[in-house]
């Protein structure tokens, strides 16, 4: 069985992983680069927590095989958390209780930052539907959606957009 | 087993001399919204695989009054790039926004229902597949003739779907899907419809329904029903209840078969209502 380098951007910096033939990113990120911040739910495409966005796209990593990322430009939620403190979003989640067992958090994250990027002030029904691939169990939504709309508030005000 | 090689041609040629070379043994894929879960799950375990991902068949095209999508075009580029307001609201249908940048025109074909909703909206614009094998070159088949049963095409084993050649629509055209959520929902029925009209009366008609039958499909009892008529609450209500009584409904954690043939009829009427107006 012959492995593979795969030379990608991960979080901004040139990186490469060895991946056996048709191993998926998640599998890559989690077991061989370390990266765990990744989750895999349902490895089936249904919970998006293993969302990771692939030049600025949400894409699912645990049903994206990682050879499908050559060249590509990945970023995961190590990627969006600062040296020092916590991304706007990250900290919004917190303050609006948006995080209770937390496995859903990483994908939620990812998603909401794909949106925020597009979209810097999405409606209550935008942040709605752009969250309606990933599944939380726990909050019932509404702290989660508070939390986006939050984050996209605070960055009205400070222009903000560093660290990824 | 685990898989010993994972293909990823970059061009169709490539592609299909990797079919014909390793046969039906290859387990086919675009955005792998459908193949790799099957494989993560355990239900796959192909020994090879072929990524069509890189293979050309990413382009959303105009040509002569009719958009050609390539096999591989993304949902999302499907949603933006095709100019066609029944297409987008289709392909906006299917499930949330990752599955809609990973998974494709082509493999949405094969989803089986209750998911593959793409289909309807194809069908009630008469869309014509292209497909191609190394050893026959290209045929065209009619989207409507594609279908033989529950997961079963004409498709033969050393073809790959190239190319939906979706003419655009000639009248108008409504899309109307009932789920249990708002958004990203299985379905319990998809009805697309689409009339032509002709001198008041109803010249042309094409109704495509998903979630009541094997695999979608035209209600060809219900077009019947009001082709060449006069488009009222009569000819509508006899096209709906054609609909419920044709239509081939089945039982599921999202509906039962009682109520997806009663919501047939009824997405059937509201559609037809809404083309009429």
């Amino acid at each position: 069985m012959a492995s593979k380098i795969v030379t990608f951007t991960l979080n901004g910096k040139e990186t490469e992983v060895m991946v056996k033939p048709f191993m998926t990113l998640a599998k890559a990120l989690r077991e061989r680069l370390g990266f765990t911040a990744t989750k895999c739910g349902c490895y089936e495409g249904n919970c998006g927590t293993c969302t990771v966005l692939v030049n600025g796209e949400p894409m699912l990593s645990c049903i994206l095989p990682a050879e499908d990322v050559e060249g590509q430009d990945v970023l995961t939620l190590e990627g969006v958390t600062p040296s020092e403190g916590l991304h706007p979003l990250q900290q919004a989640f917190h303050e609006n209780y948006a995080v209770q067992c937390g496995f859903c958090t990483p994908g939620m994250i990812m998603i909401s930052k794909a949106l925020l990027d597009k979209n810097p002030h999405p409606s209550r029904e935008e942040v709605a539907e752009a969250l309606s691939g990933n599944l939380c169990r726990c909050t019932g939504y509404d702290p989660i959606i508070a939390a986006v709309q939050a984050a996209a508030q605070q960055s009205a005000g400070s222009q903000g957009g560093q660290n990824g | 087993m685990t898989t010993q090689a994972y293909f990823r041609p970059q061009s169709l040629s490539e592609a299909l001399n990797l079919l014909d070379k390793h046969g039906p043994a290859l387990l086919v894929m675009a955005g792998g919204t459908l193949a790799v879960p099957l494989v993560n799950k355990g239900v796959s375990s192909p020994e090879k695989v072929l990524g069509l991902r890189q293979a050309g068949l990413n382009y959303v095209r105009q040509a002569n009054g009719a958009v050609h999508i390539g096999a591989a075009a993304t949902l999302t580029q499907v949603c933006q790039e095709s100019g066609v307001p029944l297409l987008a609201q289709a392909a906006k249908n299917v499930g949330g926004w990752a599955v809609q940048n990973m998974g494709t025109a082509g493999g949405n074909l094969f989803a089986p229902p209750p998911a593959g909703d793409l289909a309807v909206a194809f069908l009630a614009l008469d869309a014509k597949i292209k497909l191609a094998s190394k050893a026959r070159g290209e045929r065209i088949v009619p989207l409507a003739e594609f279908y033989t049963g529950f997961m079963a095409t004409v498709l033969e084993p050393d073809e790959l779907v190239v190319e939906i050649q979706v003419p655009k629509p000639a009248g108008n055209a409504v899309l109307l899907k009932h789920g249990r959520l708002y958004t990203n929902t299985p379905a319990i029925v998809t009805v697309a419809a689409h009339v032509i009209p002709s001198d008041g009366k109803v010249g042309d008609v094409r109704i495509a329904l998903n979630a009541v039958g094997p695999h979608p499909v035209r209600a060809r009892g219900a077009e019947a029903a009001v082709k060449g008529k006069a488009l009222n609450s009569e000819t509508i209500a006899a096209a709906a209840s054609t609909a419920a009584a044709e239509c081939e409904p089945f039982t599921d954690p999202i509906a039962t078969e009682w109520y997806r043939r009663k919501m047939a009829g009824v997405f059937v009427q509201r559609a037809l209502e809404q083309a009429a107006a």
